[in-house]
């Protein structure tokens, strides 16, 4: 058991240094390895970095090359915590960073899935954009509140691509009751500077700033079997209520309070169902189109009445 | 810190809700407490719209409204206090009779031996009738899937209900087809009527067995975030 886990590493080493067009030795590697973590207990993450950093040396290999060689993946592959990865994937949606030491957290998404992102703040990277496509090079994967997320730090890289990435192709339709309206919607302030929503005037990374206004729904969506987040962006919010960003602004206006616009969208949308279109990442629902739900169809009850075997 | 998951919020007919009297404790502190319902579901939310038929002060000034709502099966009850500030504030702007939706978590009320069901609302709003058209149609769905799951013995849950309440299934499907024929009617189709107006009165005796003081509950149980 000890020594499989031993064996999984050093071939791990091992492909890595291959690819990179170096050969080593999986004997020394398999017994510094043991050495390292049966005798001095040392965890598994800290190990294969003193191994990596003894090579590099003994074989004389710059450090930035060696740290670009974390393999190229698919998301649908990120299983695991702890794993360095490179993904190519597209920005799908930003959230608000609600702590200074996240710079940017949301979705990243490619044809075989959509993963939660964070950079942070320390890792000092470039600041990514929704809708543009990314080689995240040299990212941890990492588990979060049970689910997989991938870690931008210090180490990795973003490099912009020109290729367009695509999303998983399948896309999903929920019927759900829109069950909850977070706080953080309506009409909201953006910071000017980096477009992150703020509160009280106050940008999380930016401080006390010029904000711009936008209108945006936070909530959820409810089937009877699942939960999905949805964000319904100003677009979505007047397609469904006609209220846009301008009506916001008046409503706001003539009731001196911008809380007025949360309330009457809490009116007009809680308790409602929506048919949602869109593409399915963790717990998130990224929404192409929604529309109210227009009642119920008259066949389906019938059916519904002839599988009432009494 | 530790995070849970959102608890969805179940479709179900105040028919089976008033019947769902078994709490399963949890096994941990502060996880969820669920009620297990005659046909086997774990519920701690539920998702519900029906007709808002009264809402009182529970006593002058206390603060406290106890709601009815009523489906098609029956009618829910519920209690909504200084807690649930979104639930208060739009209660307080509606009068009844109302078509409502409410979000609300499930607690069961412990008096005199006797338990009862009742919902501690999160969210009240005025729907259409299309929701409510909508609504039913869909708890009628879920139900007969529990059903089926019931005469499966599907899982532990289901053992559970069988245990506990030992349930009669067809009087569920009695009910589900009662709720179905509400929305037929709309459409205009004849239904069986006479069948149906001896189903309501079999539903409105059982309807009475449940009635009892409401004023004397201790309310201690819901009102506490």
């Amino acid at each position: 058991m000890k020594d499989e886990r031993i064996e999984r590493i050093t071939n791990q080493i091992v492909e890595q240094f291959k690819r990179s067009g170096y050969e080593v030795d999986a004997k020394e590697i398999s017994k510094r390895l043991r050495l390292l973590i049966h005798e001095f207990k040392v965890p598994e993450s800290e190990a294969v970095k003193t191994i990596k950093n003894w090579l590099a040396k003994e074989l004389d290999i710059p450090r930035e090359k060696l740290l670009a060689e974390a393999p190229l993946v698919k998301i649908a592959d990120i299983t695991k915590p702890g794993q360095w990865v490179s993904l190519k994937a597209k920005v799908v949606q930003l959230w608000d960073s609600t702590s200074p030491s996240v710079s940017q957290v949301g979705l990243i998404g490619d044809e075989t899935g959509i993963i939660k992102f964070v950079i942070w703040a320390k890792s000092g990277k470039r600041e990514v954009e929704e809708g543009k496509s990314y080689l995240f090079r040299n990212v941890v994967t990492d588990s979060f509140q049970g689910r997989m997320q991938v870690n931008v730090t210090r180490t990795s890289d973003i490099v912009e691509i020109d290729e367009d990435i695509q999303l998983p192709p399948r896309e999903i339709e929920v019927v759900g009751a829109l069950v909850a309206i977070q706080q953080n919607s309506g009409l909201i302030q953006r910071c000017s500077i980096c477009r992150r929503a703020m509160a009280k005037g106050v940008c999380p990374v930016h401080g006390k700033v010029e904000g711009y206004d936008d209108l945006r729904v936070k909530g959820v969506l409810d089937d009877g079997e699942n939960v999905y987040e949805i964000i319904l962006n100003e677009e979505n919010v007047k397609a469904l209520t006609g209220m846009d960003l301008e009506k916001a602004k008046k409503i706001a206006a003539e009731r001196l309070d911008r809380g007025a616009v949360l309330s009457e969208l809490k009116a007009r949308l809680l308790g409602r169902y929506l048919k949602v279109g869109g593409t399915r990442g963790g717990r998130y629902l990224i929404v192409n189109r929604v529309e109210f739900l227009k009642g119920v169809d008259r066949k389906d009850v019938e059916k519904l009445m002839e599988e009432v075997a009494v | 810190m530790n995070f849970r998951k959102r608890e969805v919020a179940r479709r179900i007919f105040s028919y089976e809700f008033n019947r769902s009297t078994y709490r399963i404790q949890p096994e941990e502190d502060k996880a969820p407490v669920y009620v297990l319902t005659p046909l086997g579901m774990r519920c701690n939310r539920v998702f519900v719209v029906g007709a808002l038929l009264d809402k009182e002060e529970v006593k002058p000034d206390s603060g406290v409204w106890r709601i009815r709502v009523a489906d098609p099966t029956g009618a829910f009850r519920g209690y909504v206090g200084r807690f649930q500030t979104d639930a208060l504030d739009s209660l307080m702007e509606i009068e009844p009779p109302e078509l409502v939706a409410i979000v609300a978590k499930v607690r069961v009320i412990e008096r005199d031996g006797r338990l009862f069901p009742a919902l501690r609302p999160e969210s009240i709003s005025v729907v259409d009738s299309e929701t409510r058209d909508y609504w039913i149609y869909e708890t009628s769905k879920r139900t007969l899937e529990r059903i089926r799951r019931m005469e499966e013995k599907a899982d532990e849950d289901c053992k559970l209900a069988w245990q506990i309440y030992n349930p009669n299934l067809n009087e569920f499907r009695q009910v589900v087809k009662q709720a179905l024929a509400t929305l037929l009617e709309e459409f205009e189709l004849v239904g069986e009527k006479e069948e149906e107006f001896e189903e309501k009165e079999e539903f409105e005796e059982l309807e009475e067995e449940l009635e009892f003081e409401e004023e004397e509950w201790d309310l201690t149980d819901i009102l506490g975030e």
